[in-house]
């Protein structure tokens, strides 16, 4: 058998992502899906969770136009292996009125709109929580 | 046969999507690899971490997990089954997988159930190829094959 790296044998984790960067941070908006997608992708059941600027990512037209780089990968096809892989996406619901975000305009791949309790019951409850 | 420049083999069995392809190995093992498909959605792949031999992998559970430097994501698996190996020379090299995606296989498994059954969630032939050339067209994804 080869270096002991290739190998996965990890155990179920729980993990939330809680994605405070927008677009005004747009380098810090495409590696916390990309980890996401590969924690999910490690049987981790990955939710991230948008809670003060990170709203604006789930705001159609936002990360469709979005780019961590010049060049780069759009920031909604970043959500969108994440998605694929296996991540929930959350909103926070109460920041929604301080960036003017109607429930009409968050993209569809958003699975929930939340309160700040949730937030707080999914950092307790899980096993790993980051901030982005 | 190709779409888009996508290399496509009649006798091996796809995923819906297309993103793996499964053979049928001796001793009723199923080796598993990624689909020119994947290979060109992922872009040069510098990571391939694969179950250990001997986990159990329920249908849903991926496989293996591949990175690029703009992509991660999983070698989904549709049936329950073991590992059986993994292909040490593309852990080592994983840009094969972007030089000859139906020569270098990604894990073997054994299916928990015959050959014959895990074989009845994936698709081959020609319907395979219709929805092939159909996946391609729909996302617009065009063959990136490295060759140096």
């Amino acid at each position: 058998m080869s270096d002991e790296r290739h190998y996965l044998d990890n155990e179920e984790k729980t993990v939330v992502i809680v994605m405070t960067s927008g677009p005004s941070q747009r380098h810090r908006c495409a590696t916390p899906f990309y980890m996401a997608a590969i924690m999910a992708s490690m049987d981790a059941q990955v939710k991230v969770f948008f809670t003060m600027e990170g709203v604006r990512l789930c705001q159609k037209g936002v990360p469709e136009q979005l780019t961590a780089m010049d060049g780069g990968k759009t920031i909604i096809e970043f959500m969108r292996d994440a998605k694929a892989a296996g991540a929930k996406f959350y909103m926070c619901r109460p920041a929604m009125p301080g960036y003017e975000i109607e429930v009409d305009e968050v993209i569809a791949e958003v699975d929930e709109l939340s309160s700040g309790g949730e937030l707080a019951d999914l950092i307790l409850s899980s096993d790993k929580a980051l901030f982005f | 046969m190709e779409c888009n420049g996508c290399e496509f083999r009649h006798e091996l069995y796809y995923d819906a999507e297309y993103q793996i392809w499964v053979r049928v190995e001796e001793g009723g093992e199923l080796a598993v690899g990624m689909t020119d498909i994947s290979q060109s959605i992922a872009g040069k792949i510098l990571h391939v971490r694969v179950r250990r031999p001997g986990t159990l992998r329920p249908a849903g559970k991926p496989v293996a997990t591949i990175e690029s430097g703009k992509w991660a994501g999983p070698v989904p698996n549709l049936f329950d089954c073991t590992i059986a190996g993994a292909n040490t020379t593309v852990l080592e090299y994983p840009s094969l997988l972007n030089r000859q995606p139906y020569e270098s296989w990604i894990a073997r498994v054994r299916p928990a159930q015959s050959v014959e059954q895990a074989l009845q969630v994936l698709v081959t032939g020609d319907a395979a190829w219709a929805g092939y050339q159909e996946r391609c067209r729909k996302d617009g994804i065009t063959c990136k094959r490295l060759t140096a």
